[in-house]
Order: C-alpha cells, then structure tokens, then sequence
C-alpha cells in the first residue's frame, strides 16, 4: 500500500490552495498550522501524505522524484522545464493564482511603449556601447522572449530580493517580473509595455513521469484527484434551475422551453410530471436544467414565459462527464505518443466548453 | 556516495546530439579528409578555432535568427556560446593574429557547430562544418574559385549529381536602403528572407512579423502617456525647443524622465522621432515584394538577361549583381567541365540565414528520399573584418559543407574494409614472442594487426576474432617457438598451416591478396 505523496505551496499561496482543495471535497488535516507535513482525505486508496514547500522547490521536489505531484505556478514550471525531466503537466489550469511574467520598463520612459521601442532602445544602447539590463528571476524565459522579439543586445541581471526596485537602484534597466494586478510595478514607477506578456500564469498540477507509471494505486489517486478537480472547475459558474410549468405534456414542455433558447442546459432539460395537491389545478411539470451562472436572470425570465411559476436556483458543485479528461490526456503523456486523434479532440472540447 | 549492489542508472547523451560509433567514424574522417585535400591543391592551409567563443562575436554580424538558437550561457561572469558556424571565428582568428600575412590568406577548416533546433533527419544540434575561407579578393575571379571548390569537392567524393543556386544580396540591400530603412528595420528585413524563401512563412506573415517587430503600422501618437497630436505639433518646431517644452509638461504631469541610462534629452528626442516616423507597412511590403519579383525571375543562368536584368532597371538599381553573377559564372567554367548531371541556378532572392553575407551568395543541393538537402553554403562577406575590429576592411569570400549531410547525400555505400589480423600466444610466457611477430607483420601496408592482450588462451581468442570478423590468426606458443615458426589460421576457411616465421609476411600478403 503506497500512499500518494503530493506536495502544496506554502507561504502565501497556502491559504488560496486549500480553498480551492477544499471546494473539490478534499481535506487537508495537520495537528497545527505551522506542521510541514499533512494528510489528505477524499482521495480512493487512502489518505494521501501533504508536505507544504516553497511553490519554487515544488518544481524540483516533483522533477527529483521525493514526491508524486506538486501545485505549483506554471511560470515556474515554464522556466524550470528541460527536454529531458520527468516532469508532466498533469493539469494546466487549476484556475487560481493568476498572474503574468511581464517586461516592464521604467515611467520616464515615456517613448517606449510597446517591446519594438524596447528593441530600438536596446539598439540606442547598444551604438552607445551598453547593453540593456534586464532584472530577473526567469532569466530562461526572459532570454528566449527577447531573442525571439529580435533584442539581441541585452545583460540579464540576477538581482536577489525586489526585481521591481532593481531600475530605481540602477541595478538594471527595465525587469522582467510576475504581476497580477499591477501595483508593485506602479509604486516602484514601472509600466509594462504592449506585447510584453512573456507568459500567462496559473497555479497548476504536475507529476513525476516514472513514480506515476511505476505505481497503479498512486495513478489510480490521481486519477481520483483529476475528476475531482475536473468536475469542480466544470461546476463554477453553473446553476441548477428547478422550475414548476403548466403544461399538456411533457414532450410539449421540452419543446417551448427548448425553443426559448437559453435554458438549453448542458444537454437539455429534464422534464417530469408533478401530481399537485389539487387535482383541479391541471397538468404540471418539474423542469431541471444547469446553465451558466452568467445567464441565471434570462433563464429565469425565459422559463416564465414558458409558463414557469416556482423557480429555484442552486449552485452546483460538481459537474462529471463520463470520463476525465485530464486524466486520459496524462496517460496519453505518460504512455507515449497520442493515436488516437478523437480522443485529443475531446480534450480541447470541454475547455472551452 | 554509499555503495549499493545496484548498478548505476545509466547517463543518456544530450538530446540532438550523436555518438559516431565505428565504422561511421572512420568514414566521416576518411570523407572529411578528402573534401580538405581538395582545398589544398589549391593553396589553401588549414586552421582550427575554439569551439568555445565569446558570445559578442556572434552578436555582432550574425542576425537574430541565429542568435536565438545558440547555446549561450553565461560561466564566472563571461558570456560565452558554443560556436553556431565557423565563419565568424576564423575571421576572428584572422582579425586576430593574421592581418599582416600576405593577402590572399586561404584557409580550411573543419569542426563541430551547435544551434538548438529541432532534431530531424539531416538535422542534429551538433553537426560538423567542413569550410574555407578566401581572405583579401573581391570581384567574380575570386568568387568563381570558391564556387569551384564546392563544386569539386563534391564530385571528388562522388557527388556528381546536384543543383548549385547563386544569387547576389546587393540588389536587395540596395533596393533596401532606396526605400530609406532603418539598419535596424534592414536587418528585420533581411532575417526574414530565408524563412520566406524556404517556405516557413509566406508573404503576408514575412510583413506582419517585420511590422510588428518595427512597433505596428500606427507611428503617430502613439505614445501611452502623451496626448495624442502632442508629439507631431512639438516635431514641428526647432529640436531644443520641442525638447525643452517636452521635458516641461513631462514634469508637470509628475513623469520625471530618469532613464537611469538614458539621457533625458535622448528619451525626448526617440519620442519625437517616433511621432514623425512614417507607417513602414507600405516599405516593407514593397520589400518582400521585390524578392518576390526577383524570386519569380529565377532559373537557368540565361534568365539573368532576360529576365533580372529588367526587374533592377525598372526600380532603378544597380545592375552591377547581374555582372558580377555573369562574371563568376563564365570563369566557374573556365576552370574545366563539372559533372553532366549537376545544375547550375541563379536566383537573385537567395537568402543565408547569417546576416553578415554582401555579395554573391549561393547553395548547393542534392536530392534525397524525402525532398531537396541543402549540403554546402555560402558567398561573399565584405564587411564582416571590419566588424570584428579589423583595422581596414578586407574583402572575403567562403563556404561550408555540413559533413553529416554531404556523408547522407552519398547513402551509407560500404567502403572496402581494410584486411585485419589478429596475433595470440598460447601461454602468458609466449606474449613477448607473439608481440614480436606482430610487429613484424605491421610492416606490411594498409595491414590491421591487432595483438591479443587479454591473455586467455587460444580458444577464447579465436572466438574474438569470429566476432569481431578477424580474417587471419597468427598463434604462437612454445613449441612454435623453439621451432621459429607459426601457425596461421584462415578464418574464413579455417584452415591451419605451419608457417616458418622468415616466411609469414609474404605468406599473409599472398593470402590476403
């Protein structure tokens, strides 16, 4: 019996990651707050052993092989990825932590606006005999934006502490830095400049290549864990209305509410026959439907006009389809190379779903 | 590290890279050899540089594209790369410590270059460049002898079919610098072109791409922080006078210009200059429509008249390409008859992926199973010694064959093996003797004799020498000794005779003849 090992980012990603556990019905359990270790409760197969770690050594705990799975930002595993690791990007999109590897140039540079000025200027150094420092974390990321951008002539400047303060110390010139929502940049005087996203970042799910192929019941967790997270983030956003409608049968019900168009749900509606209380009161129908959180009120308004009187609303929590995606989409990782193009198909589908 | 009885996980070799295994290498050093003799029956001597450069020589002249797969990185505070070509590091070496030499220098070399790409058939991140360099002449004498040397050195290996393409780069600089480019917006341009010319992009992408990279087709007010109009009323007065005015709002909206290495007055006058640019779309348009043009004009060398020629005199540029192209070619024949079944193409679109060619420039290709291989590159690079620091400039001209390429180009043909012998001692006692007579037998030319050194004994040795496909066996122990004689055993009919020592060299020859 091998128990999953997964480790979770601590300092301040801590808090936002056990949320969003929590929200797929999974537990994490530790004897107090500042314990390294924890268990993991919801998943088949047991409980599953947590160790909280810096979100920039998950990378390496997972790629080492001392854990089986890590969230981590997909910056980081942007910049730390090689051809050659054993890492697998078992989910992209946790949904959470969002945030952005920038470049950001001084505000007095107020003729640079967009990465061809940042070019021009990186020539204008150049002619003057320097080179454009570039304050960094991500120097892998950071080197291939500029190379592939036709900036050439740069210096990347490995600052330890602020990256944002490195200009106004004249460490470096511009930097090139996470941001969500763009205060840092601002109250160091900084602005990002158009065309200057070198990666969208989210937290997201990664794997140890070997340990997952070596070891069915910790791939069997996992793929427990992929139709949690799945069926939750599916579930965000979507409501489940539950509608009362007089009407001469169901099949008639379906139709008018089907030919209003929004309340086509996730594959329809549900319609059954309601026995009211007073016989008198006619033909009833209960109508079940899930759409999306945005379009509630036309929804509502659409199944009045159907004949609708009593409608209730619920949030949903799960949403499962008759299999993972992700899931599927790592063995295909793990297994080697996709044949089956279909397949691949449906794995675009539901994310944009 | 604590030993386990486990065996250590084995090291795999860096993806893209290659073991060359006998007798591959053998091969590639045989092939390698010939193409270099050709060069030297023409004067040229060999040269070799590091594989380790610092990374400003490739900044300088290369072009971005190459640039952006170098394996760069940075070791105690030095940029360093892995060279991507040797062109650049034999120039400066010649930059270096050959500037006084007699002009013409004439160099060859050979060695391993790195790019990071995507590993394919003909394509390894480690490949090696054969090449030569012709140093200090200009004009078509001096590029004819060059594209003569490509061309032999191919046939003397046995490459007699292939396509050799030529074209000229100085109509399309030229055509560049009339539309009134920026360098920078020139070298933009000039990236590009390869990728177009292969296919990878088409006209459109070429377009959007360079724009793109130029800041967009909306120069005008667009800069964020200033009123939109601002810039191109201050560009209509006199430059202090729009820096000053400029630097004064700039203060008064709380945007103080510290540019850190910026100068105040230069982030002003950049701010000014870029509300005045003009949109370059229409520019770099009329550029790669022009290579299309001259694109649309390749083929056999006649069209150079017929069909080139027109195509500058409309725009008005310098025919001087088409004389120069003419010119090489005629002397390109004048050297003696090439191969019946190799095909000569002049297109004036040419493009190399390195940005620092001038002139001439041309390819050869051989056609292989799946499509066109490129196996030798290369042209004229007027400029390239001043850019590295040369005291003048010193006109040079060059080529090189991707070794890998041209060995793919002539199929895996088995070369005849050498003949190999192998020498055993009965016993550990008979090793002296048994090394005696191999040395003896290395007397004989072109002979492998391998000696046994694992000591085993006769059985296990012959059972090497089926394996490893041995065709003689010379076995000795004490009775051969005391005899002065030998056993020799023919592999391949396993027969034995006993042959006096005094007789084995002519007695191997005749057997092996």
């Amino acid at each position: 019996m091998s128990a999953l090992r997964i480790a979770l980012p601590s300092k301040g990603w801590e808090e936002v990651t056990l949320d969003f556990l929590g929200h797929c019905g999974l537990r994490v359990d530790r004897s107090n707050p500042r314990q390294y270790r924890a268990r993991m409760r919801g998943l088949p197969g047991g409980a599953a052993e947590v160790v909280f770690q810096r979100a920039t050594d998950i990378f390496d705990e997972v790629n080492g092989g001392t854990v089986d799975l890590g969230i981590t930002g997909y910056d980081i595993v942007a910049e730390h990825r090689s051809e050659e690791d054993e890492i697998v990007v078992v989910h992209g999109e946790l949904g959470f932590r969002r945030c952005s590897l920038v470049l950001a140039v001084p505000e007095g540079w107020v003729d640079v606006t967009s990465v061809a000025d940042l070019a021009e200027v990186a020539v204008e150094l150049r002619s003057a005999g320097r080179a454009l420092r570039v304050a960094t974390k991500y120097p892998n990321l950071a080197r291939q934006f500029l190379y592939d951008r036709g900036i050439t002539y740069f210096e990347l400047v490995e600052v330890s502490g602020a990256i944002e303060a490195a200009p106004m110390l004249e460490t470096a010139d511009i930097v090139c830095d996470i941001t969500s929502s763009g205060v840092t940049l601002r109250e160091n005087r900084l602005k990002s400049v158009a065309g200057g996203v070198v990666v969208e970042s989210q937290a997201c799910l990664i794997g140890h290549r070997r340990g997952l192929l070596s070891d069915p019941e910790r791939l069997e967790a996992t793929h427990g864990l992929l139709e949690l997270i799945e069926a939750y983030l599916r579930s965000r956003q979507q409501v489940s209305i539950t509608a009362n409608i007089r009407g001469e049968s169901a099949e008639g019900v379906a139709r008018r509410v089907l030919a209003s168009g929004v309340v086509a749900g996730l594959r329809g509606p549900t319609v059954a026959r309601v026995f009211p209380k007073d016989a008198a009161a006619g033909d009833w129908f209960a109508l079940t439907v899930v759409v999306g959180e945005d379009v509630l009120l036309a929804a509502v308004e659409s199944l009045r006009h159907a004949g609708a009187s009593e409608v209730t609303a619920t949030q949903v929590r799960y949403v499962f389809e008759q299999q993972s995606w992700t899931f599927e989409a790592l063995k295909r990782q793990l297994y080697g190379p996709a044949d089956d193009k279909t397949d691949l198909e449906k794995t675009t589908a539901w994310s944009s779903s | 590290m604590p030993s386990t009885d486990r065996p250590a996980a084995p090291i795999q070799r860096v993806r893209g890279t290659n073991d060359v295994l006998p007798p591959e290498d053998a091969r590639l050093r045989r092939l390698e050899a010939n193409l270099r003799r050709s060069f030297e029956r023409f004067g040229y001597q060999g040269i070799q540089t590091p594989i380790l450069e610092p990374l400003e020589l490739f900044l300088r002249k290369s072009g971005d594209e190459i640039l952006a797969r170098m394996y760069a990185f940075s070791h105690w505070n030095r940029r360093l790369c892995l060279r991507p070509e040797l062109t650049a590091s034999v120039m400066r070496a010649f930059v270096d410590s050959m500037q006084g030499h007699g002009l013409p220098v004439r160099l060859h070399y050979a060695g391993p270059s790195f790019r990071y790409e995507r590993p394919s058939r003909g394509r390894s991140r480690q490949f090696t460049q054969v090449g030569m360099e012709l140093i200090g002449a200009a004009g078509p004498a001096a590029d004819a002898e060059v594209l003569h040397l490509a061309c032999a050195g191919l046939e003397a290996v046995g490459i007699k079919k292939y396509r050799l393409v030529v074209g000229h780069l100085a109509s399309t600089l030229q055509l560049l610098a009339q539309l009134g480019m920026t360098d920078h917006a020139q070298g933009l341009v000039l990236d590009q072109l390869e990728p177009v010319a292969r296919g990878r992009l088409d006209l459109d992408g070429a377009v959007a791409r360079v724009v793109d990279r130029l800041g967009g087709g909306r120069m005008n007010g667009s800069g964020g922080d200033a009123p939109p109009g601002l810039p191109s009323a201050l560009a209509s007065l006199p430059p202090d006078q729009a820096t000053a005015i400029a630097s004064d709002i700039l203060s008064r909206a709380s945007l103080p210009i510290e540019g850190g290495a910026r100068q105040p007055h230069q982030i002003i006058q950049r701010l000014l200059a870029r509300a005045n640019r003009p949109d370059p779309t229409d520019q770099v348009r009329a550029a790669f429509e022009f290579v299309a043009e001259l694109r649309s004009a390749a083929g056999q060398p006649a069209r150079l008249e017929r069909e080139l020629r027109p195509v500058l005199e409309k725009r008005g540029l310098s025919t001087t390409p088409i004389d120069e192209v003419s010119a090489a070619l005629g002397f390109l024949q004048a050297y003696g008859p090439l191969s019946d079944e190799m095909e000569i193409e002049v297109d004036l679109s040419l493009a190399r992926g390195l940005r620092y060619y001038t002139g001439l420039v041309f390819e050869i290709y051989v056609d292989a199973e799946d499509g066109p291989l490129q196996v030798c590159g290369g042209g004229r690079y007027d400029d390239l010694v001043r850019a590295l620091g040369g005291r003048e400039a010193v006109p040079a001209c060059g080529f090189m064959y991707g070794l890998e390429r041209v060995e793919l180009a002539l199929g895996t043909a088995e070369s005849p093996r050498p003949p190999r012998v192998l020498v055993v001692g009965v016993d550990p006692d008979d090793h002296p003797y048994a090394l005696k007579v191999a040395h003896e037998l290395r007397s004989v030319p072109q002979l492998i004799v391998e000696q046994d050194v694992r000591l085993r004994g006769v059985k296990s040795a012959l059972r090497y020498a089926d394996r490893a496909t041995i065709d003689l066996v010379v076995i000795v122990g004490r009775r051969e000794r005391d005899d002065a004689t030998v056993v020799l055993r023919d592999m391949r009919s396993r027969q034995e005779t006993v042959v006096p020592r005094g007789e084995l060299v002519g007695v191997v020859q005749r057997q092996l003849a």
